[in-house]
C-alpha cells in the first residue's frame, strides 16, 4: 500500500508580517511545513508503524526553495518526495493547485491521498476536496482520527452535529485536522537519512495544464491590516467588587445581558 | 436576470441563523443590482422547512427532498447541489460557513468548473463575478479577493451580516431528485456526541469559553453555570479539548469553530493568536484571567484581572440579580 501526502510550504503565521502597498512582506526564512500537512504526514507515519504500508510519499508544489520542506517531511520519516516545481514568485489559487496535483496523480499510483485540511496562510480548505472530485475519489475532510483495518480507512471527522465516523474505501482521499496528533520532531538520524531519500522533480511547464492568467478563477487583489480591536477597560482589585462592576456594565453600558 | 442562490442549512428541522444571514445579504445585493434572490433547501423535510424560509423573502425557494439527507454525506449532497445548479443556473451560490459546507465547497467548485471563495467576511458583486474580503494568516490580515466567471460559489462566516425578515410571496419549486444508495462512495457508520438540543456554538448569541485556567471540575462547573444563566453556549480553548475535558466540537479558534456572538466571555484563556482567530469578531468580549499581561486583555472590552474561582461566583450572583430585575 502507498499513501501520498500533499504538503505545502507556508509562511509562519507567528512571524512578523508587514503590508506595503497592498502586498504582504514576509521573512522568507520563516517558511515552514503547513501545520495541517504535518499532521497528515504524522497520521500516515503512525499508520505505517501499525500496518503494511510500503511507501509514504510527500508531494509538494512550490519553487525550488520549497525543497527544504520536502526534506523536513522526509526527516520525519516519509520515504520519498515529489517536487512539482513552480517559478519563483508565482502563486496559484486552490483550483490550479488541485489541477496540478490531479494531473500528477492521474499518472502515478497511490492507495490513499492525505492532505492538510487547509493551509495556515490562506485558510481556504478547498484543495483537498477539489482534488478528490478531479480524481473522482471518495473522500472525507476534517479528519480528527484515522483507523485502518483490512486496508480500508475509517475516518472520524468533525461535523456540524458531532463526530461522523466514515469508511473511506481505497483509493480515497482524506484531509486532516491538526487536532488528531502532535507531529513528531525529526531526530538527528532522521535528518541525516532524509538527505539520502529520493526526491523526484516535475516541472509545471511540462504538465499539460493551462495556468494562464485567464484560467485562474480567483485572485487576491490586496491585503490590509485587520482593524485592531482596541483594549477596553481592565479592572484590577477586589475580585468581588470588580466582578459586580463588570456585570453591571454589561447590562447598562454594553447592553448585552 | 441574474440569480443569487442561498443554500439554507438545516439542523434537525431548525434553520441555521448563519444561512439566514447569507440570504439577507443576497436579498440586499439582488435589490441593489436588479437581480433575483432565491433559496435552496436540501433536507428530508425540505417542503416543511421552505414554509419557515418564506419569512425571509426569497423569490423562489427550491427544495430537494430525500431521506438520504438526514445525515451529512458528501456524495448525495454534491449530486443534489449539482442538480440544483443545473436547473437554477445561478451567478452566485452562497452558503453559510459550516463544517458541512466546508466539506463540499471545493468538490462542488471542481465539479462545476466554478470559482470558489471560502469563509468570506464580506462580499459584493462585480461585473463578472464576486469581490470579497476574507481573513488570512490566522485572521491577522484581511485579503481582498475577486472571482471571475459564474457561478461563483462562496461560504460566509457566521455573524458577518444581520438577519432581516422580508415579506413577499415566495414560490416553492421542488427539484426532482433521486439517489441510489449503491452510488454512495463513503459509508457513514456512526455519529458520536451529537449535540442534540444543546445550543449550537457557531450560532449562539452568548459564548462562555473555558481555557487552561478552568481545567478542574470546579472551574467547569462555574463556566457551565454562567453559560446556562446567560442561555449561552460553552466553548473551549485547544488546551482543554486536547486534554479531553471538552468535546473537540467545542473548540474555538483557527482549527476549531469561528464564533461571532454578541457576548464572548473568555474564562482563564490567555489569548493565543490561534484562539483569537476564532473569536475576535465577537461584539463584546469579556476576559477573566489572573495574569494581567495575558494577550486576551488586548482585545477585551472588559478585562477582569483575577482568579476565576474568586471572580466568577460574585459575577454570576450579580448577573442573576440583573436578570431577575429585567
Amino acid at each position: 500500500m502507498k499513501i501520498s501526502v500533499c504538503i505545502k510550504q507556508v509562511p509562519d503565521v507567528n512571524a512578523p508580517i508587514q503590508i506595503k502597498e497592498g502586498r504582504l512582506i514576509q521573512d522568507s526564512d520563516r517558511n515552514i511545513l503547513n501545520a495541517y500537512d504535518a499532521s497528515a504526514v504524522e497520521a500516515a507515519l503512525v499508520l505505517q508503524e501499525e500496518h503494511e504500508i510500503d511507501e509514504i510519499e510527500v508531494v509538494l508544489i512550490g519553487p525550488e526553495k520549497a525543497k527544504e520542506t520536502i526534506r523536513k517531511a522526509l526527516a520525519m520519516g516519509a520515504d520519498k518526495g515529489t517536487h512539482i516545481i513552480t517559478e519563483d514568485g508565482i502563486s496559484y489559487d486552490s483550483f490550479a493547485y488541485a489541477q496540478l496535483l490531479a494531473a500528477y496523480f492521474k499518472e502515478n499510483e497511490y492507495d490513499y491521498i492525505f492532505c492538510g485540511k487547509q493551509s495556515q496562510d490562506t485558510d481556504s480548505g478547498l484543495t483537498g476536496s477539489m482534488l478528490a472530485e478531479f480524481l473522482s475519489l471518495p473522500y472525507s475532510t476534517n479528519a480528527v482520527g484515522l483507523e485502518m483495518a483490512d486496508g480500508t480507512l475509517t475516518v472520524k471527522r468533525q461535523g456540524d452535529a458531532g463526530q461522523e465516523v466514515i469508511e473511506v474505501p481505497s483509493p480515497g482521499l482524506v484531509t486532516c485536522s491538526n487536532d488528531m496528533n502532535d507531529p513528531r520532531i525529526p531526530s538527528l538520524k532522521g535528518i541525516m537519512q532524509s538527505k539520502r531519500k529520493p526526491v523526484d522533480t516535475v516541472s509545471v511547464s511540462d504538465m499539460d495544464i493551462d495556468l494562464s492568467d485567464e484560467s485562474i478563477k480567483t485572485k487576491i487583489t490586496s491585503y490590509e491590516e485587520k482593524p485592531e480591536r482596541k483594549a477596553g477597560e481592565k479592572f484590577e482589585g477586589e475580585p468581588d467588587e470588580i466582578a459586580r462592576k463588570v456585570a453591571q456594565l454589561l447590562d447598562t453600558e454594553a447592553n448585552v445581558i | 436576470m441574474s440569480t443569487l442562490l442561498t443554500y439554507i442549512s438545516v439542523n434537525d428541522g431548525k434553520l441555521k441563523r448563519s444561512s439566514l444571514e447569507v440570504l439577507s445579504r443576497c436579498n440586499e445585493l439582488a435589490e441593489e443590482h436588479g437581480h433575483q434572490s432565491d433559496a435552496l433547501i436540501i433536507d428530508p423535510n425540505a417542503s416543511e422547512v421552505a414554509e419557515k424560509v418564506k419569512a425571509y423573502g426569497p423569490s423562489t425557494i427550491y427544495t430537494i427532498e430525500d431521506p438520504i439527507f438526514k445525515n451529512h454525506l458528501n456524495t448525495p449532497l454534491l449530486k443534489a447541489l449539482a442538480t440544483a445548479v443545473d436547473q437554477v443556473n445561478p451567478d452566485v451560490l452562497a452558503f453559510a460557513s459550516t463544517e458541512s459546507s466546508k466539506d463540499i465547497l471545493g468538490a462542488l467548485a471542481a465539479n462545476q468548473n466554478a470559482a470558489a471563495l471560502a469563509d468570506v467576511s464580506e462580499f459584493d458583486l462585480t461585473n463578472d463575478g464576486v469581490k470579497a474580503k476574507r481573513p488570512v494568516m490566522a485572521a491577522k490580515i484581511i485579503s481582498s479577493v475577486e472571482s471571475a466567471g459564474y457561478p461563483t460559489i462562496l461560504t460566509v462566516r457566521s455573524g458577518s451580516y444581520d438577519v432581516v425578515e422580508k415579506s413577499g410571496d415566495s414560490e416553492i419549486k421542488e427539484i426532482p431528485f433521486s439517489f441510489d444508495e449503491g452510488d454512495l462512495k463513503i459509508t457513514l457508520k456512526e455519529i458520536i456526541g451529537a449535540t442534540g438540543d444543546k445550543i449550537d456554538l457557531s450560532e449562539a448569541e452568548t459564548v462562555v469559553a473555558a481555557g487552561r485556567g478552568a481545567k478542574d471540575e470546579e472551574g467547569q462547573k462555574l463556566v457551565e453555570e454562567l453559560a446556562s444563566l446567560l442561555n449561552g453556549a460553552i466553548g473551549a480553548s485547544r488546551a482543554l479539548t486536547e486534554a479531553g475535558i471538552y468535546d473537540p466540537s467545542l473548540q474555538i479558534g483557527q482549527t476549531g469553530k469561528v464564533v461571532s456572538p454578541q457576548l464572548y466571555i473568555a474564562v482563564g484563556i490567555s489569548g493565543a493568536i490561534q484562539h483569537v482567530a476564532g473569536m475576535a469578531n465577537s461584539k463584546v468580549i469579556v476576559a477573566i484571567n489572573k495574569d494581567p499581561d495575558a494577550p486576551i486583555f488586548d482585545i477585551a472590552d472588559y478585562g477582569i484581572v483575577g482568579d476565576l474561582y474568586k471572580v466568577l461566583p460574585p459575577f454570576i450572583e450579580e448577573l442573576k440579580k440583573i436578570k431577575g430585575n429585567s
